[in-house]
């Protein structure tokens, strides 16, 4: 009875004890909900890949002014390569050893290149795998895959950091994450980046999307 | 004083797991985190609550002695803790905990914190408001669990699918094992619970 009594005195007797807790409550629900807005882009996204994807669209970024090379040996920096006319470029990242997203990358790309060749577009739109391996990636493989692909160097190019030590940068300004995967395969999150307007990444599409990406380019190119 | 039902080593269980935890998102532990999805979720987060959830009960029953005005029935530590647990339930979250060591430190601590959080707030409320809680924590533990193991999109950029799928039914065993520990604790307890509804 007294431990009843106690604690009725301690939870039910007054409002005015139960107005802290209301109070407290209410603060801690609105300081939980102003966190997670804030950590998922006013909820709109739940995962990196969307956090990436949204914050491109909403602030378009120049791409870096990393040193590459093509499977002929020809250095250029990526920036001039995307910056090169008023093409709209639509990028991929593979590592040319790849068995499993490159390989879907890689269709996707023929399909895109055989669209462009078709409506003959290859003025206005342009296609650029990167190799984020340029350990393994020398012209030679580069070259190899080039063929594998049939990639029409008018409308289809590969190329390779010139340095390892660029690699990092070259992630971060695309948001690409790399992890290592079982058998020397890397594991990264591929889509369709659109890099138009003097080399200026505006958009990300999904690879399952390469429709849409084709539409936007070309909506967007002059 | 500990707190009710609490064995005298709680305090040494929750110090070791909280070590245990915290170990883990240092070199060399931390490899198995940045690795597995499974070693995170399913790991390293359960013992970095349980060792809140211990250590608190272990160090002072704080029912007697705390502000409990600001947290009648436990309402406020609930809600605090759930929008932990939710926060860390997110992909983008786990992303950032990996990538980013300063939020993997805001994790082990929050995580400690939603454990001792929890502690108290079960201590002060009525079987029906934590079942309510409980139960939210329980199913929102189920359902992202199945969409983990279920889904074949990849959700965080840290981790491989294949690693998603494993953590993913390892969430689902951590929300059937936490309505079966309340379940049993509610059992355990249940005279003290009984008095505690008859205040009502």
């Amino acid at each position: 009875m007294a431990k009843n009594s106690s604690l009725a005195a301690e939870g039910l007797t007054s409002g005015a004890v139960l107005w802290k807790t209301f109070l407290a409550s209410t603060v801690v629900l609105a300081l939980g909900l102003i966190v997670l807005l804030q950590a998922t882009a006013q909820g709109n996204a739940f995962t990196t890949e969307t956090l990436r994807r949204t914050e491109v669209a909403n602030t378009p970024s120049l791409v870096p002014e990393l040193s590459v090379y093509d499977a002929d040996g020809n250095q250029s920096t990526l920036r001039q390569l995307l910056a090169d006319g008023d093409k709209v470029w639509i990028v991929d990242f593979v590592y040319t050893r790849c068995q499993t997203i490159c390989t879907t990358l890689g269709t996707v790309f023929q399909q895109l290149q055989h669209q462009i060749q078709l409506r003959r577009l290859d003025d206005k739109l342009g296609l650029l795998s990167v190799s984020f391996d340029p350990a393994h990636d020398t012209p030679d493989a580069l070259g190899i895959y080039r063929d594998r692909m049939r990639m029409d160097p008018a409308i289809w190019r590969i190329v390779t950091l010139s340095s390892p030590l660029d690699r990092r940068q070259l992630l971060d300004a695309f948001g690409i994450i790399v992890i290592t995967a079982p058998l020397g395969e890397f594991e990264h999150n591929a889509a369709l980046h659109l890099v138009g307007g003097a080399g200026r990444l505006f958009r990300i599409v999904d690879y399952d999307d390469a429709t849409v990406a084709l539409d936007i380019a070309l909506a967007t190119a002059p | 004083m500990r707190r009710q039902g609490f064995p005298p080593f709680a305090l040494w269980i929750g110090l070791t797991l909280c070590l245990v935890g915290s170990a883990l998102s240092i070199p060399p532990g931390r490899s198995l985190i940045e690795q597995s999805m499974a070693w995170h979720m399913v790991i390293q987060m359960p013992i970095l609550f349980a060792s809140g959830w211990f250590l608190m009960g272990g160090v002072w029953d704080f029912s007697k002695t705390s502000p409990g005005s600001w947290n009648q029935f436990g309402l406020t530590g609930f809600i605090a803790a759930q929008f932990i647990i939710t926060y860390w339930m997110l992909p983008i979250s786990i992303d950032r905990a990996v990538v980013m060591p300063q939020v993997d430190v805001l994790k082990v601590l929050s995580l400690i914190a939603s454990g001792a959080l929890i502690q108290t707030s079960v201590s002060r409320s009525p079987a029906v408001l934590q079942l309510f809680f409980v139960g939210y924590i329980v199913s929102m533990l189920i359902s992202t669990g199945v969409y983990l193991a279920t889904t074949e999109r990849r959700l965080c950029n840290a981790y491989s699918l294949e690693s998603q799928l494993s953590a993913g039914y390892g969430v689902v065993g951590i929300g059937v094992a936490l309505a079966c520990a309340w379940a049993y604790r509610i059992n355990r307890l249940k005279p003290k619970t009984e008095d505690r509804t008859e205040g009502f």
